[in-house]
């Protein structure tokens, strides 16, 4: 069974703006798969929709067997959100917010409490926990929001923008802790954001959305092939032969493209013997934002 | 009720607590009302009790409740027939803000939108939040009667040496009636909440909404005393229905999305 199903799903505000123009996609247990795209592509209403905040215009979804639309409940039961306008209460200490989460979910005041503490600790903010929110930062305020996303163990997590805010050392707090739910628990996360990068390091699979249409689905080496972009291998040298059909890129570097690695021995041979001094060599693959500008790129040709 | 539920219903209580402006205009009302007004009542029936217009109000007054004693008489009228029916503004004015900051405080806060992500159904959320203010109205009510009661009958005692004795009226409108009003008062204004913009808009429409309704049921009851605690209690019964329906059907319409919005 499929953990996330999208079948041909729209959403059209009633202003008439079309967020979402039916997407479809797959997702097992245990994938971290990204969901990129810039601001306003869509992605917070996907959030919604799954999550039964939103009602489909057209086409239907499924969380885990459940239609969120006709049984939010149920949905809630088995899901984490984070997103930037889910945040908690301002007089209650960081603590406390949990604890009344935890409450909400079922969870007994002792159990709620092992957890909470845990997460916090996991989190780095055992210190904080007798703080009242309203003293949090940011960052802090969205860590917090992860810790209380997770305190039903849900099997589904969606996040929203996650690490915007966070210093380097907390983002590699939530990654690492997004990581091991999905390596370890088998937990499902579905991660919006318009930071590609970071989206890279952590995620198995990806969808690429421009204005609420899917542009692209799959692994990263899918991706690759898809755009047809190839790895490019870039050499520092001096003395570079002149018969080789490199493009000069800076003082003693070069790049051309390959169409695999195979081809790499046999060109630095030929440098080499041609007298060069090779210096460095590394073969650069099409990262995600070369594949998602390669993609909005094409489309923007398209009549 | 379900673990959920109280769980909102804690938080909500315990967010008026915690804000100190909050609690003292909460408590406003009742001191007044209960405690400063009818204090004054006490001390004019000691200090003024022959007035002719006293006397032409006491002899409306059902034949054997009076006693021979014009201060005390007239205490009894104000006891028994007039101070039952602050009991029926004091719940409502005091739950009113925390009825109508329940949703829109939320939106503003975005912890809304936290909540909705709860297990919880739209009817269960929208009943955590009336219950909340309902128990605070119901709260504020007792404390207040308990404080009344107290304060008026020792400043009796001390000015006249004698007790007053609660008739069946308090009976029936500290157990039926007011909360049975309350529980209208406060489902309306929490729907009022719900769909609201702002909190400007929400207690705005809060006061326009219940003072009206306020004063009918004020102006009716206060001559319905006079006449039997039975008519009253049948106006509580109506009164519990009508809250019940507005409590099932109050949620009709909702949607997280409008709700948001």
């Amino acid at each position: 069974m499929d953990t996330i199903l999208l079948d041909h799903l729209s959403k059209t505000y009633p202003g008439g703006k079309q967020a979402l123009k039916g997407i479809s996609l797959s997702l097992g247990e245990g994938e971290v798969f990204g969901f990129l795209g810039p601001n306003g592509a869509g992605k917070t209403t996907t959030v919604k929709l799954l999550t039964g905040i939103l009602s489909p215009t057209q086409g239907h979804c499924q969380v885990m067997g459940t239609d969120p639309s006709r049984e939010p409940e149920k949905t809630h039961a088995k899901t984490g959100v984070v997103t930037e306008h889910a945040q908690m209460y301002d007089h209650l200490t960081g603590l406390e917010n949990l604890l009344f989460y935890a409450s909400i979910f079922g969870i007994s005041p002792r159990e709620g409490k092992d957890r909470a503490m845990a997460l916090l600790s996991r989190l780095g903010l055992e210190k904080s926990a007798q703080q009242k929110l309203s003293a949090y930062s940011t960052g802090m305020r969205q860590r917090l929001s992860l810790a209380r996303a997770l305190i039903h163990r849900p099997r589904v997590l969606f996040l929203d923008e996650p690490t915007s805010g966070l210093d380097p050392e907390s983002a590699q707090q939530v990654n690492s802790l997004i990581k091991n739910l999905a390596a370890e628990k088998g937990v499902t996360i579905f991660l919006c954001t318009h930071q590609l990068r970071y989206a890279q390091e952590l995620c198995t699979r990806y969808g690429l959305l421009e204005e609420g249409s899917l542009l692209a689905l799959g692994t990263l080496e899918e991706l690759q092939k898809k755009v047809l972009q190839r790895p490019i291998l870039q050499i520092t040298a001096r003395q570079f032969p002149e018969d080789l059909s490199f493009k000069r890129t800076g003082d003693l570097c070069y790049e051309t493209e390959i169409s695999s690695e195979e081809e790499i021995p046999g060109l630095l041979r030929r440098i080499l013997e041609a007298g060069g001094k090779l210096y460095a060599a590394q073969t650069k693959y099409p990262t995600l934002e070369d594949i998602y500008f390669s993609l909005t790129s094409k489309k923007e040709e398209e009549p | 009720m379900n673990q959920a539920m109280s769980a909102i219903i804690k938080k909500d209580l315990r967010s008026i607590t915690a804000n100190r402006r909050f609690f003292i205009s909460l408590l406003i009302v009742p001191l007044v009302l209960a405690l400063f007004l009818a204090s004054i009542f006490v001390l004019t029936a000691y200090f003024a009790p022959e007035d002719p217009d006293i006397q032409a109000m006491l002899e409306l007054l059902p034949q054997g409740t009076l006693t021979d004693d014009p201060g005390l008489a007239l205490l009894h009228l104000i006891f028994n027939y007039i101070l039952p029916v602050f009991f029926l503004i004091i719940p409502i004015m005091a739950s009113s803000i925390m009825a109508a900051s329940s949703f829109v405080g939320e939106k503003e806060k975005h912890t809304l939108e936290t909540l909705f992500y709860a297990p919880l159904s739209l009817d269960q959320i929208f009943r955590s939040k009336v219950l909340a203010s309902f128990l605070l109205s119901m709260a504020v009510s007792l404390l207040s009667f308990l404080g009344m009661f107290l304060v008026i009958e020792a400043e009796i005692f001390f000015l006249m040496g004698s007790f007053l004795v609660p008739g069946p009226n308090w009976l029936v409108m500290l157990a039926l009636l007011s909360p049975s009003v309350s529980l209208m008062a406060v489902t309306l204004i929490v729907k009022g909440s719900a769909r609201a913009q702002s909190m400007e808009e929400s207690q705005q429409s809060a006061v326009f909404l219940i003072l009206p309704l306020l004063l009918l049921i004020v102006g009716q009851v206060s001559g319905l005393m006079l006449v039997s605690p039975w008519i009253l209690l049948i106006l509580s019964l109506i009164c519990i229905g009508i809250a019940w329906i507005l409590l099932k059907r109050a949620v009709k319409g909702f949607a997280y999305e409008r709700l948001l919005g």
